[in-house]
């Protein structure tokens, strides 16, 4: 038996490397900063033969998406990638996949949106598309997002729903780390070749997504709205299985540290959740019991599980990378009250929004603002 | 955890210094990680990146705004890099032609120009400094020659081997301490 391996990459190589272990059939793709990389490793793999997929490339991110949703409907496993403006391009192909229940995996490397021009991270456009009936997850490192992607596939194939995996720009793209590759025979025993229930095939023509009436159309979106639901324990399941073969864990729809008899809890996605753990130490040694809760899944909203692990009576501190216009803070802390209203009145929610396009979000930087917002 | 930034200017292979550093401290068996700053980047502007090792798994993804150690691939852009953060016991160590002390800090000097110019390595913008520089800044951290070593063969295989190990090398040894 092989043993897993151990190099140094980019969160980017990261993620073409997951997508090379996924064995996908087709890429289409076309570059936007700083997803690019991820691009350019795959457009290598397939060119030096190390990948047997086709490599589209395409005149824009629309037709990007386009071109994986036709191919995904032949019968392919499909993967694409983008960020920020790109995404948004996207918009309309995004519920074209959902809707299709289309199992394409995308990630999206998070950057600020235009205008003005940003290149750095925050999640105004992951969560900008948080009603067009893809599952999201968000990712904290370079190993979570290899490990993320491949979970991400088996999730997506099981129900049919198109997933996007999030990561930040730069920080996790561009951070070279240790990555531990497992080997081929396990990844291929975790996730087995697609095998579409359904597809297009010119030799038993057919349509699909055709005009519908108002009962079949409103069930479509029933369905939609369920399946999406019923994703959370296959979320979980997936996340097991994985461990249980790698013997890596990252999470299922949520992860924590020092949260049991945390009495502060902040609450965050992505690269900064993960540099959160050292603000909840640096906490901790100033007496305060602090913990974190980083939820991995956004869409579904992991409500169950949220409110499962949040310790009785706890103040819990949403530090949001979005804005949520039209209300004060951000969209993480509207999901978590929304939750949590009328269920559990014994938390106290308070929010702040850091960290817009790609402020440095230190350990002592962050620690400091759960201080202050602990004095609110 | 030991927080690392190099501030240069664009085209002095601040990257790949980060990157060798990082792996570096994977040779070592050590956890590394190497998070360059990549702005609109313009040869010639000033660029920093953050490196960390570490024994346990990295959590980190600042820029390093206190770090242990500021490695200055200019003499023109010490008191600018010093000034923009570093731990209060911080050390400095600067690429100069001459011995550099920077104030309330322990700080180490290394010709890294003449260094990679007396092995060859040059290109078109000047002599490759990085190179040198792994050695000296290895050397500052206790990092093994083995180590120095193993990075460059690992990362350039056939690639002015020769050179690459000198330079290094050389630097390794003659990195001096000038101050406390």
């Amino acid at each position: 038996m092989q043993a897993a391996q151990v190099i140094m990459v980019t969160g980017a190589h990261a993620a073409a490397l997951a997508v090379k272990s996924a064995r996908v059939d087709v890429v289409p793709g076309y570059p936007i900063t700083p997803q690019t990389s991820i691009m350019e490793a795959l457009a290598a793999m397939v060119e030096n033969d190390e990948l047997d997929a086709r490599f589209i490339p395409v005149e824009g991110e629309h037709s990007a998406l386009v071109a994986a949703v036709a191919a995904s409907a032949a019968g392919a496993r499909v993967f694409t990638a983008t960020s920020a403006n790109g995404l948004l391009y996207m918009h309309e192909v995004l519920h074209m996949a959902s809707g299709g229940r289309l199992p394409v995996v995308m990630c999206n490397v998070n950057r600020g949106i235009f205008a003005p021009w940003t290149l750095w991270a925050d999640h105004q456009d992951s969560f900008a598309q948080r009603d067009t009936g893809w599952i999201q997850y968000h990712c904290s490192s370079n190993q979570e997002v290899f490990n993320t992607i491949l979970q991400a596939f088996r999730v997506a194939e099981q129900v049919n729903i198109p997933v996007m995996v999030n990561f930040d720009g730069f920080a996790i793209s561009h951070c070279l780390m240790p990555l531990t590759v497992p080997p081929q025979e396990d990844i291929d025993r975790f996730l087995p070749p697609y095998q579409p229930e359904w597809r297009l095939d010119p030799a038993h023509p057919s349509s699909f997504s055709n005009v519908t009436n108002a009962p079949e159309y409103a069930v479509f979106r029933q369905m939609l709205s369920r399946d999406i639901l019923a994703s959370i324990p296959l979320v979980k399941q997936a996340a097991q299985e994985y461990k249980d073969i790698t013997g890596m864990w990252d999470g299922d729809t949520i992860d924590t540290y020092r949260l049991e008899d945390a009495e502060v809890v902040a609450l965050a996605v992505n690269s900064m959740a993960a540099e959160l753990r050292l603000s909840i130490d640096i906490l901790r040694e100033q007496g305060i019991k602090a913990g974190l809760l980083r939820p991995r899944l956004i869409l579904p909203f992991p409500a169950e599980d949220i409110m499962e692990a949040l310790p009785r009576n706890a103040q819990v501190m949403v530090l949001d990378r979005n804005y949520n216009f039209g209300h004060n803070g951000g969209i993480l802390a509207s999901e978590l009250k929304s939750a949590l209203f009328g269920r559990r009145s014994d938390i106290t929610v308070k929010n702040r929004v850091m960290g817009i396009g790609g402020l440095d979000l230190t350990r002592r930087f962050m620690a400091a603002e759960i201080r202050a917002m602990m004095d609110e | 955890m030991l927080e690392i930034r190099i501030n240069g200017f664009g085209g002095q292979g601040s990257v790949t210094l980060s990157h060798l550093l990082a792996q570096a401290a994977l040779e070592n068996g050590e956890h590394g990680q190497a998070l360059p700053f990549f702005g609109v980047e313009r040869r010639g502007a000033p660029v920093r990146a953050a490196v960390r090792m570490s024994p346990t798994t990295i959590f980190a993804h600042s820029q390093c705004d206190l770090p242990d150690y500021v490695v200055v691939m200019s003499e023109k852009l010490v008191e600018a890099a010093v000034s923009e953060g570093i731990s209060e016991s911080g050390t400095v160590i600067v690429n100069a032609p001459h011995p550099i002390a920077v104030e309330n800090h322990p700080t180490w000097q290394v010709d890294a120009d003449t260094i990679a110019r007396e092995a060859g390595l040059i290109s078109g913008d000047g002599p490759l400094i990085n190179i040198p520089l792994f050695g000296a800044v290895c050397r500052v951290l206790n990092i093994p020659p083995r180590i120095v070593e193993q990075t460059i063969l690992n990362k350039w295989p056939n690639n002015n081997v020769k050179r690459n190990l000198g330079a290094a090398g050389k630097a390794y040894y003659t990195v001096t301490r000038i101050s406390m």
